[in-house]
């Protein structure tokens, strides 16, 4: 509607957010809340993440010690601090990896389509239909003990998990995609398979798999922290937020904050993730449906 | 007669974030009881806006400013929701533009209507509603109305399903009947079919209808008045036979000089209105003016509202009496030279067959699965540089064979060679020299260049993959295609949805052209385009056919344009060609009765020539089976020899060649010699 984009000329940041859905901006602002704490969180924390002794252990919430002190006598709001970086890091980066990875087999199998197309759909209806918890163990376990424990493991372990799931969203992406003209008209040009998903299918899928990544990486914070809480994720004493509520989970009744602050943080993090997704693929699915199109 | 609609000074707006977008402007026109009002414009030009608040509706963004909507004396824009619904299907009907999307898919047809019936307390009882829906099905000229009444729409077929939407408009017995583009989406011939049953339902029922369109052709065989719609202005309004005759509005005389006409000696040349609606730059006056060749100085400043010029003939611009009538005229291009006899043809298409639904591969081979035959033993040779039209309606394989030649779809036999050397069936076993030679332009421009890739990387796509120039000056070289297309190199850093939809077809041509071919094949690429978008395209495809040597396979439904355009012409019905020969002859009896039947379709603008009654029955199926295709829908069919046996090709004198049982004498009797010597109008 090159009528409305005419009136809609009022060009400027403010006006622009007003908007933008109401889920983008609450979200939005979680999120950056979450990343200023991550990223100077190390820089201020009153305590050392591994720091024993700070307060009387299995203290409750007080003023100095807002998330209570562990059995070890650590400062959890400390330690919740300083894990931030890593929960959010680990989750951003195996993700983006599944993304990646993914999205280019999906592509590419549902752009060539025909029997390989179909092989590559079975294969990963297959490592989908297994729990992704259990494939996430299994993962783990045929990495060897060696690596157990670290956060590299981990990363890769997200992204195995997610990369089938991408890959089907973003194969029913290049099945529509391969329909329209212009990728007819490459492949008359005699374009490669390779040079089409990446000139033809991939510029125009960017919608699709920014809220496939934004969606999955909603939840890569409570898959890293079950892995931590069943004692497959990292080693203590790292401060994952996971790992910190199953080191803590015997303290609910006598210092509940210990496990509440680590799963509060947890909680405000994958709302953040997903109101931000939510409006953005709010945003996203309007212009992506605009694109071809006035 | 008393008016029954009136609409005074209706402005209104489209909200957008917190501005308004005015779509109308000041428009104030009457439907008298009986009669037809046509509405025509380029898209977007608030044509169906106003077909819609003849209903009340609105769009939610819409704001109305001023004006009154008066049906029966009421003011429609105030009467509320429930006096609204009491009126919308009782007292006026509407048809929509698509019928298969208005259609409720999950309900059978005739309870859709019963439905009707029984809101406005037309039946009490289901049984008594279904036999009224028996008899409008009836009157809408559905064969075995009982048996149509228990389909589901998917069952039927375009024009029935447009049949069933009108027979809901005219359930209730309305008073007007809103008509927005109802038959954009269908065949030729089945356009044709679906306007004599509205010129049939009118005289019966002497029901009003607004009838909007974009498509002036058709409103000369239906509508008694025509207004003419611009940037949501109404810029002139007149009986329909003045109109056509003394256009006085400079847009009126542009859209119809626009038109390309079926009765055109070989390659008189269109009058495209040059520029494009800008909606953005609209002066304060006239909004036509930025567009206008006879604009003055104060044009842009003044509004200038309706005038009268003479009864019933209103024109909304400052210099009409200066300007006075001008009869659009046209001014003659240069004949094409002839080629010569006897060369080498660059295509040669033999034996032809293509099925859909062949299995490939291994798999194929184990699994054999049904096929479709959609073309059958075709043959055909386009020459150097000629222009080679295929007409045909829809689903006759116009664009199976475009696909065939290029090599996406391999045919199941058949050989197709080009400059003697024949070419792989496939696509992706030609050499990059064969793949450079024949290039594709799609339809539809939107779909065919991708919206995320800036108009250079577009073009310089191809231009890299052939070879086309060295690295450094593929900027250079990018810009000499855009001249070429008329179009500034400056375009090459936009995105295609920052170009107008002719700027964007202008561009695939360009892409097309950039690779050097020598066979263009063009699927069927004006008929997403505006009328005067369209006729500024057929004059640029003239002038790259003058310059470079390049042979087109033309895919079109529109005879008129083909008409304006082609060397040679086939007409393909049911994948088979049942005629082929220069353009001059196809136009000339004898016809294929199946060629004459697609020329009686077109609409024509003489009004002399509207329809009084239902036109030729065109219906019913081919038979299946019939060694003719044509056979069951031929109105000269020879019973059991059409079905029995294959006709014969039969050839005139002039390289006109028809594949007919009846005698070619006996042809150029049927003909109607009236039937092609008229002004004709875009077919949609």
């Amino acid at each position: 509607m090159a009528l409305l984009d005419g009136v809609a000329n009022k060009k400027g940041f403010w006006s622009w957010i007003a908007r933008t859905p109401l889920s983008l901006r609450i979200g939005a602002l979680i999120l950056i809340v979450h990343v200023v704490l991550a990223a100077t969180g190390p820089f201020w924390i009153p305590y050392g993440f591994s720091q024993m002794g700070t307060g009387l252990p299995l203290s409750p919430a007080s003023l100095s010690h807002p998330f209570g002190v562990d059995q070890l006598g650590r400062d959890v709001f400390s330690r919740v601090m300083y894990g931030g970086h890593i929960v959010l890091l680990m989750s951003l980066s195996g993700t983006a990896l599944g993304l990646i990875a993914g999205s280019l087999v999906g592509l590419w199998s549902g752009y060539v389509g025909g029997i390989i197309d179909n092989l590559v759909q079975r294969f990963l209806e297959v490592l989908i239909s297994i729990p992704f918890l259990v494939m996430a163990l299994l993962a783990m376990v045929a990495a060897g003990p060696e690596l157990s424990g670290d956060p590299l493991l981990v990363v890769f372990v997200v992204a195995f998990v997610y990369a089938p799931r991408i890959a089907r969203m973003a194969r029913t992406a290049a099945v529509e995609i391969a329909t329209r003209d212009f990728v007819t008209i490459a492949r008359l040009r005699g374009e490669t398979s390779w040079s089409v998903v990446r000139r033809e299918l991939l510029p125009n899928a960017t919608g699709v798999l920014l809220v496939e990544f934004a969606l999955r990486a909603g939840y890569a914070p409570v898959l890293i922290g079950s892995l931590g809480f069943l004692g497959f994720g990292l080693r203590p004493p790292t401060p994952e937020w996971g790992l910190m509520i199953s080191e803590n989970r015997s303290l609910l009744l006598i210092a509940p904050a210990t496990v509440l602050g680590p799963g509060l943080a947890l909680a405000s993090l994958v709302v953040g993730l997903n109101l931000f997704t939510e409006g953005l693929a709010r945003i996203l699915g309007r212009t992506v449906k605009l694109g071809g199109q006035q | 007669m008393t008016m029954l609609v009136e609409v005074h000074d209706l402005t209104l707006s489209y909200r957008s974030g917190s501005s308004l977008a005015r779509v109308l402007h000041g428009v104030t026109f009457h439907i008298d009881r009986g009669e037809v009002l046509g509405l025509v414009g380029e898209s977007g030009c608030g044509k169906s806006t106003v077909g819609l608040a003849l209903l009340g509706y609105c769009f939610n963004s819409a704001v109305i400013e001023r004006g009154r909507v008066l049906f029966h004396g009421q003011d429609l824009l105030t009467l509320g929701r429930a006096g609204l619904d009491r009126l919308r299907g009782d007292r006026i009907g509407f048809v929509p533009q698509n019928p298969t999307t208005a259609l409720n898919p999950s309900m059978r047809v005739g309870l859709q209507i019963c439905e009707a019936l029984i809101l406005h307390g037309r039946n009490r009882h289901m049984a008594d509603a279904g036999r009224r829906a028996a008899e409008l099905f009836d009157l809408v000229g559905l064969p075995r109305p009982g048996e149509i009444l228990k389909r589901y729409p998917h069952e039927l077929s375009g024009g029935q399903q447009q049949r069933v939407c009108i027979a809901l408009a005219i359930a209730c017995d309305p008073d007007l009947i809103v008509l927005d583009e109802p038959t954009t989406g269908l065949d030729v011939t089945t356009q044709e079919q679906i306007i004599a049953l509205l010129v049939d339902l009118r005289a019966r029922l002497g029901t009003s209808m607004l009838y909007v369109t974009h498509d002036l052709g058709l409103l000369a065989q239906i509508a008694d008045r025509i207004g003419v719609m611009y940037a949501g202005n109404l810029v002139e309004v007149a009986p329909s036979r003045t109109l056509f005759a003394g256009p006085r509005h400079p847009y009126t005389q542009g859209l119809i000089g626009s038109l390309p006409r079926i009765d055109d000696p070989e390659g008189t040349a269109l009058r495209p209105l040059r520029g494009l609606l800008l909606r953005q730059e609209l002066p304060p006056g006239c909004p036509f003016s930025p567009r206008c060749d006879h604009a003055v100085a104060g044009c842009a400043q003044h509004r200038q509202g309706l005038e009268p010029v003479a009864t019933g003939h209103e024109v909304a611009c400052q210099r009409w009496r200066e300007l006075g009538k001008q009869p659009p005229g046209r001014s003659a291009a240069g004949k094409r030279a002839k080629r010569p006899a006897g060369a080498a043809p660059l295509l040669c298409i033999d034996g032809l067959s293509i099925a859909y639904g062949v299995g490939r591969g291994l798999l194929g081979r184990f699994f054999p699965r049904r096929q479709l035959v959609v073309v059958n033993d075709l043959s055909l040779e386009i020459g150097r540089g000629e222009t080679f039209a295929l007409v045909g309606e829809s689903g006759s394989g116009k664009s199976t064979v475009a696909r065939a030649i290029s090599g996406l779809l391999p045919p199941i036999s058949g050989t197709i060679s080009l400059d003697g050397a024949t070419l792989a069936l496939s696509v992706k076993a030609r050499s990059s020299d064969q793949r450079r030679a024949i290039q594709y332009i799609f339809q539809n421009p939107d779909a065919s260049l991708n919206p995320r890739a800036k108009v250079g990387t577009i073009l310089g796509r191809p231009l890299r993959m052939f070879g086309g120039s060295a690295r450094g000056k593929t900027g250079e070289a990018i810009a000499a295609a855009l001249a070429d297309v008329r179009l500034e190199g400056t375009y090459q850093h936009r995105y295609p949805d920052e170009l107008s939809g002719g700027e964007r077809q202008r561009v695939a041509i360009a892409r097309a052209l950039i690779a050097g071919p020598v066979l263009l094949l063009c699927d069927e690429i004006l008929s997403a385009l505006d009328v005067s978008v369209q006729a500024n395209i057929i004059e640029l495809l003239r002038k790259l056919r003058s310059e470079r040597d390049v042979a087109m396979l033309f895919i079109s439904h529109d005879l008129s344009v083909v008409r304006t355009l082609a060397d040679r012409v086939g007409v393909l019905f049911g994948g088979v060609l049942l005629e082929s020969g220069p353009v001059e002859e196809i136009f000339r009896p004898p016809y294929h009765p199946y060629t004459l039947s697609l020329l009686e379709a077109v609409p024509h603008i003489e009004t002399e020539r509207r329809r009084k009654g239902p036109g030729p029955a065109v219906a019913g199926e081919s038979t299946a089976g019939a060694r003719c295709v044509y056979a069951g829908r031929c109105r000269w069919q020879l019973g059991e020899k059409c079905v029995k046996e294959p006709p014969p090709w039969q050839r005139s004198g002039k390289g006109l060649a028809i594949r007919c049982h009846i005698p070619i004498d006996e042809l150029k009797r049927i003909a109607a010699p009236a039937a092609v010597t008229v002004i004709t109008g875009v077919v949609p």
